[in-house]
């Protein structure tokens, strides 16, 4: 188990490390969020629509579309000089592979919810105010989730002819209870709503991710191997 | 391939029957090979002659649609850790990342294989290959030569029984390819078994002690080096490579 969790972390440092110096992935997905809140600021009309009843989804529409973004180049960096053969070489087992990419990919992405919320809470004068706690764990639930699928699907694309291009197809259906129950929670966490009134949606977002992780670990070996 | 002789000595590896196919064609088409400890194989052959497609069989990159692969006892096979840290693999791909130190390179590896006293076996193979002063350099800095030395490093920094080398001297320069042929030297070490697959015949036959000739997926040809050095053998692969390929 030393050596499994070891592994583990090892293919997770490496992925944040290569991030942390070529800030390819969070650059990208920084400018792409930043440019949505700007349109969206433009697009909507505030005297005819309150921003916080439709923040929720915008919200999480943007985290859906900036992290297709960043999830998209996960095994792209990996094909630089057959970097990915060779660690399909090493005898790490493949479910720790695939955890460890969803670990390093979930820290990222969290870092873009960050963004989405600063940017959102600055364009939209949105107040997290009392729900702040609630609502980061309810993106951060969520986003496992989506970050489980994504890794997954991302592995499936970046061995296709439509490389990242067919991400999209493949991962939104997937996401829609994401989409369905994070949007829920999100916008009756804003209009101030009671926790005890999310609570069973919550679960839903975390067994939903419980779901992805176990069965993306089993079916990556499947994936990846030729 | 075996020879007489080599019967009463189980084999190291031991490949029997290997085929694989991609859409409906062979690229390996019943490749036997067995080999004993110390034992070092050069395949030559021609492009598409599916010498990369059988190192990747042997190393477990690779799913045989027929025939099974076995190292000292255990089976390789694709999809499976198994046997993995046994085998060492170094293609003209350097399998490195050019945002990594060429330390960090092998620390990433070294943590994958599970390797204890990390940092020891880091400084030996740095210093082996000559890069111990550019360590914490990025390796995206480095020059052809130097990653793929640096890719050698990453080869045997698990110190494995089996290195399968696929046309490592791609790209190298003279004198990189000198430093190159300088280290797998040192592999004819009598406890390593080593497969060298390459197109330049005088590179191969300097350290093979055993040959075989690949066309079409097939073993054309098979000897030892002592037979080679009896006969004009650039003439004889061509020969032989046409002549399955059917040019002749």
């Amino acid at each position: 188990m030393k050596l499994y969790l070891a592994q583990l972390w090892a293919v997770a440092w490496k992925d944040l490390v290569i991030e942390f110096r070529s800030r390819e992935r969070v650059g990208a997905m920084a400018g792409f969020t930043v440019l949505v809140g700007v349109l969206f600021n433009y697009a909507i009309d505030p005297t005819l629509v309150r921003p916080e009843d439709i923040a929720s989804g915008l919200v999480w529409l943007t985290i859906v579309f900036a992290g297709t973004l960043g999830l998209g180049r996960t095994f792209e960096l990996e094909a630089q000089d057959g970097a990915f053969q060779g660690v399909l070489m090493t005898p790490v087992p493949r479910d720790a592979l695939f955890l460890g990419k969803v670990l390093s990919n979930y820290v990222i992405l969290l870092a873009l919810v960050l963004i989405v919320l600063g940017v959102f809470g600055l364009f939209f004068s949105l107040d997290w105010g009392s729900s702040l706690g609630a609502l980061v764990g309810a993106l951060a639930l969520g986003t496992l989730g989506f970050v489980a699928v994504g890794t997954l699907f991302s592995a499936v694309s970046s061995g296709t002819a439509m490389g990242g291009a067919l991400l999209p197809i493949l991962l939104f259906p997937l996401l829609v209870p994401v989409v369905i129950y994070g949007t829920s929670v999100t916008g009756r966490l804003l209009a101030g709503r009671p926790f005890a009134e999310v609570e069973g949606q919550l679960r839903i977002l975390g067994a939903f991710a419980l779901v992805a992780l176990a069965v993306g670990a089993g079916l990556f070996r499947y994936v990846v191997e030729e | 391939m075996s020879f007489p002789g080599e019967a009463e000595a189980p084999p190291l590896l031991d490949a029997q029957g290997l085929v694989r196919e991609f859409a409906g064609i062979a690229a390996v088409d019943g490749v036997d090979v067995s080999l004993p400890s110390g034992g070092f194989l050069v395949v030559f052959g021609p492009n598409g002659a599916g010498k990369t497609s059988l190192l990747r069989m042997l190393g477990g990159g690779l799913r045989p649609t027929r025939g099974e692969v076995w190292l000292g006892g255990e089976r390789i096979e694709a999809g499976s850790p198994r046997g993995r840290e046994r085998v060492g693999v170094l293609s003209h791909q350097t399998f490195l990342y050019g945002h990594l130190t060429a330390r960090e390179n092998l620390r990433f590896y070294g943590r994958l294989f599970g390797l204890s006293d990390l940092d020891r076996r880091l400084q030996h193979r740095l210093g082996e290959v000559g890069l111990l002063e550019r360590a914490d350099d990025l390796a995206s800095t480095f020059s052809r030569g130097m990653r793929q030395r640096l890719g050698l490093a990453r080869t045997l920094l698990h110190d494995p029984d089996l290195v399968l080398l696929d046309e490592p001297y791609t790209g190298l320069d003279p004198h990189a390819a000198t430093v190159l042929r300088t280290v797998l030297e040192t592999l004819r070490d009598g406890r390593r078994t080593v497969i060298l697959v390459t197109h330049n015949l005088t590179q191969g036959l300097e350290l093979a002690d055993r040959v075989a000739i690949q066309a079409r997926g097939r073993f054309a040809w098979e000897g030892r080096s002592t037979d080679v050095q009896a006969r004009d053998f650039e003439g004889f692969y061509r020969e032989t490579v046409d002549r399955i390929e059917g040019l002749r």
